[in-house]
């Protein structure tokens, strides 16, 4: 058990030291913190004050002219810092090269044209912009309720309806206002707006992502240190000392260590930032589902020594990391696969799929902190079943990565074929 | 008490018969040197007693107590592949192996400096790895190897790539460790080095022994029959003596082949007496000379003798 101690603590040292891990280390939580910081930024652009839009009609009909300055007016009465103004109104197209031309220069934000029986028939609207900006379609539909709310003035003083009637039905036709109530725990009931709603999916999205990036991402460093062992030969003054067994046990052991230790600070990096946008910029209450992280611990545990056994065995018999990534491929697929079916996953965490995932056990880790992450209705039940799986599958795991591990790392030359390998896991 | 045993043991890969019924016994506390050209088979056994690779057939015995799991502590190993961690320091390294060979802290802080000392290494204790010459890492793959003085060292090739200075400098604590009453096992196939250290010898030629025992005794064996003798006087008499078969003269010296059976204290008597002698030396063949012969012969087996003349 001490030699399984050191060459772990070597390991550990030996990733932890290098000026690139400190430089990751660093790197990734000030870019989680920028996009945070930037995004609350943006938040804020989005209702702050904006100048203001500037477009040209032309209005086919030729008798809408007063109605369409009127619900510029409106628009522009009641939202004054989202303007929108109205540089030309034209009743024809034959002249509109040169709006078209101050459009295509940036002087006009967008031109739009009304067709000649848009009151009566079925006339469209046409805009013409320079590029389509997501600003700008914003501004398009904009102008185009506009518009149509000129059309629809227009149609009832057509029809003669009243300007009380309209009234009426503008107040008769007024938005519900809603909220969403969580009863998740009897005792208190909580409005979520919608930020919170995000911020939850988001924040499952991020567990997910964490444990797999410290399982897989992490995982990688098994490759390179056997490949560097078994290249460096320092692997038999190791195997004179210690059995192949510790020596890969001591190495899993290091590297998760090394997992926990940027996971631990990448969490609470980013658990911080969150908090603190949620609490300056968002105005939404954050509610990380802490209860729940012991499993998370236990998960990645599991998991990590899972995958990280896989890779001691395919490293060993591997003479380079190119030659291991082709072997690496079909795991990486399986992998992504619950990445690739997050949102999914996300949204119904008690689904068929997200049932059937879970107790896959590569995927038990990732699914599982996804679904405890996204619901907090997952089956005390259900939990327990897919530890107890995973708990079982790690050491079979293990003890045929060993068996690989303690032939392969001492051939060199050709990598040996699936049928060696598998004359190499009969042995006993 | 023998150190190392093996009975029988035997290791093919594919075709070729790496290793061929080879019985050995090391004794405790003696040099023995496991000698023969590229291709021996020598890695093989090392690697084999190590328990790197696992005998097709055949048993390895360790101290009497059978398998190698219970002995590493009591082992150091030398491969003939170097290799370190290269990012490490030098120090560190050391310190690091020393651990995992089940050494206390304490210990470590003792023996490490001790270590780099001896083998002329204290300058470069932070200094990295990669940062040594070639000579130097070997020197310090032989301090990992020492770190936890074993009982029984194996050393396979470990005078290879070292300049003569490094060479002495390792000769005299293998020496030293010797006398200490450890058992040094170590694979050369440059015969002189094995001359200088080694109490026993065995022959490897395509896995097969050719030749083993105590080394004294197999040189009396194949004692080539040949004096060296430096005289003052009129030497003419020499050819006509009985017992001699040619004499040569080379530079001062003169080289006398004896004829088979004939006596080197007869040649003394009958010298005495009639010229001055100045030196007198019987020549031991050198293993070299042994392993040449010896090797030629089974080379050339069933075709004629020619060689044994």
């Amino acid at each position: 058990m001490w030699k399984i101690l050191k060459i772990a603590q070597r390991e550990y040292l030996d990733v932890v030291k290098t000026k690139t891990f400190i430089l990751s280390i660093l790197f990734t939580p000030a870019i989680i913190g920028i996009v945070i910081f930037v995004s609350g930024r943006t938040q804020r652009s989005v209702t702050g004050p904006r100048p203001p839009r500037e477009v040209a009609v032309a209005d086919l009909t030729n008798q809408l002219t007063d109605e369409i300055k009127d619900s510029f007016e409106q628009h522009n009465e009641s939202n004054p810092q989202r303007q929108i103004l109205l540089q030309e109104l034209l009743s024809d197209t034959s002249s509109d090269e040169p709006i078209k031309q101050k459009v295509r220069d940036g002087q006009l934000n967008a031109y739009f044209v009304l067709d000649k029986d848009s009151v009566e028939g079925t006339g469209k609207i046409q805009s013409f912009t320079r590029s389509t900006k997501i600003i700008d379609l914003d501004l398009i539909s904009n102008v185009e309720n506009l518009l149509n709310s000129a059309i629809f003035n227009r149609r009832c003083k057509l029809k003669d309806v009243s300007q009380e009637l309209l009234a009426q039905i503008g107040e008769l036709r007024r938005q519900v206002p809603s909220e969403i109530i969580d009863i998740g725990s009897a005792s208190e009931q909580k409005r979520i707006n919608k930020g919170e709603q995000i911020a939850k999916t988001m924040a499952s999205f991020f567990f997910m992502f964490m444990m797999f990036m410290g399982i897989f991402g992490m995982g990688q460093h098994m490759l390179t240190s056997v490949i560097e062992e078994k290249n460096s030969r320092v692997i038999e003054v190791l195997l004179s000392a210690v059995s192949p067994f510790e020596l890969m046990t001591g190495k899993i052991l290091g590297l998760a260590g090394i997992s926990l230790t940027v996971m631990s600070l990448w969490s609470a990096a980013a658990i911080g930032s969150a908090y603190y946008g949620a609490a300056h910029w968002w105005n939404i209450t954050l509610e990380l589902p802490i209860g729940i992280l012991p499993y998370f611990v236990i998960y990645f545990i599991l998991g990590f020594i899972m995958f990280s056994s896989f890779l001691a065995g395919i490293g060993s018999i591997c003479n380079t990391i190119k030659e291991s990534q082709s072997l690496m491929m079909p795991i990486s697929i399986i992998f992504i696969l619950p990445m690739v079916a997050w949102f999914h996953l996300a949204q119904q965490p008690d689904g068929p799929l997200a049932r059937v995932l879970s107790f896959v056990p590569p995927l038990t880790p990732i699914v599982m902190t996804l679904r405890l992450a996204a619901s907090r209705d997952i089956s005390f039940l259900e939990i327990f079943a897919s530890i107890i799986l995973l708990a079982v599958f790690v050491p079979i795991v293990m003890w045929l990565a060993a068996k690989v591990f303690r032939t392969g790392i001492l051939m060199y030359g050709k990598r040996p074929g699936p049928r060696e390998v598998l004359r190499w896991l009969k042995q006993s | 008490m023998e150190a190392v045993v093996l009975e029988n043991v035997c290791k093919s890969f594919g075709e070729v018969h790496a290793v061929d019924k080879l019985n050995v016994q090391v004794p405790a506390g003696s040099v023995y040197g496991f000698l023969g050209p590229n291709g021996a088979g020598k890695t093989t056994t090392i690697r084999m007693i190590m328990n790197i690779i696992q005998p097709d057939s055949g048993q390895i015995k360790i101290f009497d107590d059978g398998a190698i799991t219970q002995a590493k502590a009591r082992i150091g190993y030398m491969p003939e592949e170097r290799g370190l961690y290269r990012k490490m320091k030098v120090g560190k390294v050391l310190a690091y192996f020393g651990a995992i060979k089940g050494l206390s802290a304490s210990k470590l802080n003792f023996r490490v400096p001790q270590w780099l000392q001896r083998l002329d290494l204290a300058g470069w204790t932070n200094k990295k790895v990669e940062e040594l010459s070639r000579g130097m890492h070997q020197k310090l793959q032989f301090a990992v190897m020492a770190i936890n003085e074993p009982d029984l060292l194996i050393l396979d090739e470990p005078f290879s790539g070292l300049d003569p200075v490094n060479q002495d400098l390792l000769t005299d604590i293998i020496c030293r460790m010797r006398d200490e009453g450890r058992t040094i096992l170590f694979s050369t196939h440059v015969m002189h080095e094995a001359e200088r250290l080694c109490d026993f010898i065995l022959l490897i030629n395509k896995g097969k022994a050719v030749l083993d025992g105590k080394l004294d005794e197999i040189r009396s064996r194949y004692k080539s029959g040949v004096v060296s003798v430096e005289l003052e006087g009129d030497t003419s008499f020499i050819r006509t003596l009985p017992m001699v078969k040619t004499a040569e003269t080379q530079g001062r010296r003169i080289e006398i082949s004896l004829s088979e059976k004939a006596d080197t204290q007869d040649l003394l008597k009958a010298l005495v007496g009639r010229v001055r002698v100045k030196a007198f030396e019987v020549k031991m063949p050198s293993l070299h000379e042994i392993f040449v012969r010896l090797v030629h012969a089974s080379q050339y087996i069933g075709r004629d003798n020619v060689e044994d003349s």
